[in-house]
C-alpha cells in the first residue's frame, strides 16, 4: 500500500443549534473555511468535534456531510473510535462505503483492558477496512489505557495498513520509541502530531500534525508546519511559543474553550453539546479578550 | 564561601555566575564495595572518568547515584570526593533533595561549604505537595545557601510527583535571586515548553536540563542540555548527540538519539541496576545496588553484553577506566 501522508490535517469543531441538534448549516461554513485556510486534510470528528457527545447515526450523518461536502478536494480523515470494538469496527466500514480516505481510532475509553485487548481492539478495527489506519494516543490518557510503544509495535506486525500514529499524548519518551521502533518494522510509519505542539514531533522524526487550533490560528499552524516541513526547528521556536500561549490560553476555558476563542475571531459556532457546558459571561469575555490581544493573532482571518 | 560567590557576590547571582550550563552532564552512580559500603576511591575514579570524557559539568549523587538509600554522612563524604576530584574542571552541582526538609538544608550547608557550584532540589516529596508547599520549600532551601540553586522537577502520573508549574516557576524566579535553573523530568512537549516560555522570558539564560537524554524533542524548544543516564556506558554517543544538536544536524542527532532510547530501555527496569550491569560489560564495574533494588544477575549481565554488542556500544565507547 502506498503511503498515505496527510500533510497538515485541520480538525473541525461541530457547531450545535441552542436545540442541541447539529447545525449543518454552520458546520459547512466550517468546513468551508478549513480548506481555505491551508488544511491538506481533515480528521473528523476528533475530540475537539466532540465525537463522544454524538449519537452513532450523528457520526454517520456527520460523516456522510462532510465528504458530499468537501466533495474531494481534500482527503477527509474518519474518527471511528469506541468504547466498544464491534461498534467502531462498524463505524470503520461505513467510512470505507462512504468515501473516507483513512479511518482514526484510539483505544477504547472507559474501561481499562490489559494491553493484549487493546491492540487486539485496534487490530480489530484496523483490519476491518483497507483504508490506512491512523492509531491515536487517548486524549484522557487515564480513562482508560495508556497507549505504549509495546502496543503500537504489535499493531504494526500484525497489520497491512497502519499509516502512523497520531500523538496526543506529547510524551518525548513514547513518541521517539514508536517511530524510532515503529519504523523498523514498517518503513513508511508515520509520526504525527495530535496537537498544535508540532516541533518536538517533527524533530524526532514526525511529520504532519492534526491541529486543533487551525480553527483558531491557521496561518500560524501553517508556518510551523512549514518550517517543520524544512527541518527548520530552532527558527520555528518562537512560533511554536506563541502557538504555546495560544494552546494555554484555549485550555484553561476547558472544553468550551476552542469554540469561545473561535468567536473571539469572529466565528461564532455555538456552545458545546451538553453535558459540556459554555462559560459563563465574565470567563468567557475574559477569554476573548486575552486571545483578541495576541499580537501574533492579528494576521489571522476574521470571520468565515 | 564559594569561590564562585567570591567573584561574583552581587544581589542577582543567577546572572553573574560564571558557568554555563549546557551539553550532557553526567550524573555518576555510586559505586559500592560487595559489603555494599560505598566505595570512595571508585566514586573519584567514576567522576575522573566523566571529566576525562568531556562532561561538561558533573552532577551527584542523583537517584541513580541511589541517593534514598544513602545516609546523609555519606552523602556529604561524597560530595567532599566529588568537588575535591573535579578540582574545578567543570562544574559540580550536589543533589540536596531529600525525605526531611531538615536534612535537605543541612546538605545544601555543606554543599556551600566544600565549594560546590550549585545544587539541585526536589523537596518536599513523597507527599503529594501542594503548589504552594512546594513554593514555601524551595523557598526556604533556596534562600539557605548562596550557591546557585536546581529545581527537580517530577510530575509523577496522577499527582503524586513534585510538579513545577509554570506559573510557580514564575513564582520562584521572582522570589529567588539564584534560582538558575531546573531539572525537568516531565518529558512533556506542553509542560516542559510552558515553563520555557515563561521562563526565559523572566529569566533569560535560566538552564532547562533534561532528567535524562531524551534532549532531542526539547532541545528546539529551549533545553540547554541533559543530566546523563547512560553515560557511564557511552559518553561518546551522548557528546555526539549533542554536537548534532548545535550544529542542528537533525539527522545525527535522530541517529543518536534513537541509539540512547534503546540504550535506555535496557537500563530502565529497576534503574540503576542494569546500569551498573552494563558497566561490567564496558570494564567500569560499580559493585552491587543497595536493597530493595536488585543487582543485576549473572544472566541479566550476560544479555546486557549481548544487547551492548549489538548496538555497537562495547566497540564504539571507551573501554575501562
Amino acid at each position: 500500500m502506498k503511503a498515505f501522508k496527510p500533510g497538515l490535517v485541520h480538525v473541525p469543531v461541530t457547531p450545535f443549534k441552542t436545540d442541541q441538534s447539529v447545525d449543518y448549516d454552520l458546520y459547512a461554513k466550517v468546513l468551508e473555511f478549513h480548506l481555505r485556510n491551508g488544511a491538506d486534510a481533515l480528521a473528523l470528528p476528533m475530540q475537539q468535534g466532540e465525537d463522544v457527545s454524538l449519537t452513532d447515526a450523528e457520526l454517520r450523518k456527520l460523516l456522510e456531510f462532510a465528504l458530499k461536502h468537501v466533495n474531494g478536494r481534500v482527503p477527509v480523515i474518519a474518527h471511528v473510535s469506541d468504547p466498544g470494538t464491534a461498534i467502531a469496527v462498524s463505524r470503520a466500514r461505513h467510512a470505507e462505503q462512504a468515501g473516507a480516505a483513512a479511518i482514526a481510532s484510539h483505544p477504547p475509553y472507559f474501561w481499562h483492558p490489559k494491553p493484549a485487548m487493546v491492540a487486539e481492539h485496534l487490530v480489530q478495527i484496523g483490519s476491518a477496512t483497507r483504508l490506512p489506519f491512523f492509531i491515536c494516543t487517548p486524549v484522557v490518557e487515564d480513562a482508560g489505557t495508556r497507549l505504549t510503544a509495546e502496543i503500537v509495535l504489535d499493531v504494526l506486525k500484525r497489520l497491512d495498513n497502519p499509516a502512523g500514529l497520531v500523538d496526543a499524548s506529547m510524551r518525548f519518551v513514547f513518541m521517539v520509541e514508536t517511530i524510532s521502533l515503529g519504523r523498523e518494522i514498517r518503513p513508511d510509519f508515520q509520526l504525527l502530531a495530535g496537537t498544535d505542539f508540532m516541533v518536538p514531533n517533527a524533530v524526532v522524526g514526525g511529520s504532519g500534525a492534526f491541529s486543533p487550533l487551525s480553527s483558531v490560528a491557521p496561518k500560524l499552524a501553517r508556518q510551523i508546519y512549514e518550517h517543520c516541513s524544512k527541518q527548520e526547528f530552532m527558527q520555528a521556536r518562537k512560533l511554536q511559543e506563541d502557538m504555546a500561549e495560544l494552546h494555554h490560553l484555549v485550555k484553561k476555558g476547558g472544553r468550551a474553550g476552542l469554540k469561545t476563542a473561535m468567536r473571539a475571531m469572529g466565528r461564532a459556532c455555538g456552545e458545546p453539546r451538553l453535558p459540556g457546558l459554555s462559560l459563563g459571561e465574565p470567563e468567557m469575555g475574559q477569554l476573548a479578550a486575552r486571545v483578541s490581544a495576541c499580537p501574533y493573532l492579528s494576521t489571522e482571518p476574521r470571520g468565515w | 564561601m564559594s569561590t564562585v560567590l567570591t567573584e561574583a557576590p552581587a544581589a542577582h547571582p543567577a546572572a553573574n555566575r560564571p558557568f554555563v550550563l549546557k551539553g550532557v552532564m553526567q550524573a555518576p552512580v555510586t559505586p559500592l564495595h560487595d559489603d555494599f559500603s560505598v566505595d570512595y576511591d571508585g566514586l573519584a575514579k567514576m567522576v575522573d572518568f566523566h571529566v576525562r570524557n568531556g562532561a561538561p559539568a558533573i552532577a551527584w549523587p542523583h537517584h541513580k547515584a541511589e541517593s534514598p538509600n544513602l545516609t546523609m554522612e555519606e552523602r556529604k563524604l561524597g560530595a567532599e570526593v566529588l568537588v575535591k576530584t573535579v578540582a574545578r574542571r567543570v562544574p559540580v552541582s550536589i543533589f540536596v533533595g531529600s525525605l526531611s526538609e531538615e536534612d535537605s538544608l543541612d546538605l545544601a550547608r555543606h554543599a556551600q561549604k566544600i565549594d560546590a557550584d550549585m545544587l539541585l532540589t526536589i523537596s518536599p516529596y513523597c507527599r503529594r505537595p501542594t503548589q504552594e508547599e512546594i513554593f514555601h520549600s524551595i523557598v526556604r532551601i533556596g534562600s539557605h545557601t548562596e550557591l546557585p540553586v536546581l529545581t527537580y522537577n517530577s510530575p509523577w502520573r496522577n499527582g503524586e510527583g513534585v510538579e513545577f508549574t509554570s506559573e510557580l516557576v514564575a513564582r520562584l524566579i521572582e522570589r529567588l535571586p539564584n534560582y538558575i535553573g531546573m531539572k525537568d523530568a516531565s518529558f512533556h512537549s506542553e509542560k516542559f515548553m510552558e515553563i520555557s516560555r515563561v521562563a526565559l522570558r523572566m529569566r533569560p539564560g535560566f538552564s532547562i536540563i533534561m532528567g535524562l537524554e531524551h534532549l532531542l524533542a526539547s532541545y528546539p524548544l529551549g533545553a540547554c542540555g541533559s543530566f546523563s543516564s547512560c553515560g557511564a556506558i557511552a559518553p561518546n554517543l551522548c557528546n555526539r548527540l549533542f554536537a548534532a544538536l548545535v550544529a542542528n544536524d537533525w539527522e545525527t542527532a535522530r541517529t543518536c538519539q534513537y541509539k540512547i532510547t534503546k540504550l535506555y530501555r535496557l537500563f530502565k527496569d529497576q534503574y540503576p541496576s542494569s546500569l551498573k550491569g552494563a558497566m561490567i560489560s564496558m570494564g567500569r564495574p560499580a559493585g552491587p545496588i543497595r536493597g530493595p533494588l536488585p543487582t543485576a544477575t549473572k544472566e541479566r549481565v550476560e544479555f546486557l553484553c549481548r544487547q551492548l554488542e549489538a548496538l555497537d556500544v562495547i566497540n564504539t565507547e571507551p573501554h575501562g577506566w
